[in-house]
């Protein structure tokens, strides 16, 4: 079974966006910002990234930076999803390595539209 | 919905579009006549049909039907036929075209995403012949309202996020003030769209190399889904391929069409493939 990774600082996000992943088969592992999340990377690298831009401590774009010159940080497919739904936020995002984007508010539909255009479903 | 409401506006949907409801789809019905109802002021849909009954008047009986017509699709929808056409039935074409000139005709677009794909998938294509060619796409639906959200290419926060990858839409699309995003200038060009009933001659829209009608016969009664599918192969062009939705049933149409021997997912009528069996 594949993991996610939840990185967001809304418990509730992370539990919603959390019953959906689980629906399409994965384990979930959550994190509250991007400090934790790159801790837990270090320790295990999950198959994919569900990730928050604004976040306390480190935010969504800095730990998808830190992520990719991790051993093994290129592995993970990372999918943001945030409320930063610009053109700029955009392309910073995946000009710094992100696979796909979520702009929220999302639905199971959208997540997986977005994992199935990554090939995680 | 009172018994007499449902099957008065089931008859209209049949005569019009040629669409078939049992009862247990009238939710859909309520779901699909809502707006109009909210717009007319309408208690229900039995206000509805008395108002139908009471008042005839072709085009709102037009518009009430077009409205009964599924809509739901999203962007790459059903994408193993859209890469059959891709990379088979129009390169097939191509090989034969003098001119190459190609048309495509996608049936019942609804809100237009189909079309759109299709659209988006050829640009992506700079480097093979089949992206040099000249590629038509005429898009059609019985709805107006849905052809009007098709034309102006202009799509909400869900709809752009459903089977469109982030780097598809900001490569083919425009975001907007208002968070709507909008198909760009140069894409617009490739699509034009029509009002269309396949219970009607569509002699008007020209001869095609393929046709695509997914999902729409499906849910046709079988005396009109043969209607239209007279309508489809009448301009089909010798040679060239229909395609309809993948999980679609369309065991009652199959004396009209059969499976293409030459191209895998596509339909031809039968009376072609006969002569040209015949011929060989």
């Amino acid at each position: 079974m594949k993991n996610c990774l939840i990185v967001d600082d809304s418990r509730v996000v992370r539990t919603v966006a959390g019953r959906i992943v689980q629906d399409l088969n994965f384990t979930v592992s959550e994190a509250g910002d991007g400090a934790q999340a790159l801790q837990h990377c270090r320790e295990a690298m999950p198959d994919a990234i569900l990730l928050d831009w604004n976040m306390p401590v480190m935010n969504g774009i800095d730990f998808l930076r830190a992520l990719r010159r991790e051993t093994g940080g290129d592995k993970p497919v990372v999918v943001f999803c945030t409320n930063e739904n610009d053109a700029e936020h955009i392309t910073e995002a995946m000009r710094s390595g992100a696979n796909e984007y979520i702009m929220k508010p999302f639905d199971a539909d959208i997540v997986y539209s977005k994992f199935l255009e990554t090939g995680l479903v | 919905m009172q018994d007499t409401t449902f099957n008065e506006l089931a008859d209209l949907a049949l005569r019009r579009t040629g669409q078939a409801f049992e009862r247990s789809k009238a939710y859909l019905m309520e779901a699909r006549l809502a707006t109009i109802c909210r717009r007319e002021s309408f208690a229900g849909l039995d206000d509805l049909a008395h108002c139908l009954k009471q008042r005839p008047n072709p085009r709102f009986e037009q518009e009430v039907a077009a409205a009964l017509t599924g809509k739901a699709t999203h962007f790459f929808k059903e994408r193993d036929t859209l890469e059959q056409v891709i990379a088979h039935a129009l390169p097939a074409r191509l090989k034969q075209s003098t001119n190459g000139r190609l048309r495509v005709w996608c049936a019942g677009v609804a809100t237009g995403q189909e079309a759109w794909s299709l659209a988006i998938r050829l640009s992506e294509l700079a480097d093979q012949p089949l992206g040099k060619a000249h590629v038509e796409i005429v898009a059609t639906d019985v709805s107006l309202p849905a052809l009007q959200i098709a034309q102006s290419g202009t799509y909400g926060h869900y709809a752009v996020q459903t089977g469109l990858s982030i780097t598809r839409l900001m490569t083919h699309f425009d975001r907007q003030d208002t968070g709507d995003w909008i198909i760009k200038p140069d894409m617009r060009e490739t699509v034009s769209f029509k009002r269309q009933n396949l219970m009607e001659n569509a002699n008007m829209l020209g001869q095609f190399d393929v046709i695509l009608c997914r999902n729409v016969l499906s849910k046709m009664a079988p005396v009109m889904a043969k209607q239209a599918v007279e309508t489809l192969a009448g301009q089909l062009l010798p040679g060239g391929f229909i395609f309809l939705g993948q999980e679609e049933d369309i065991h009652p149409i199959q004396p009209t069409l059969k499976p293409s021997r030459d191209m895998r997912g596509a339909w031809v009528p039968v009376e072609r493939d006969e002569s040209a069996e015949a011929a060989a």
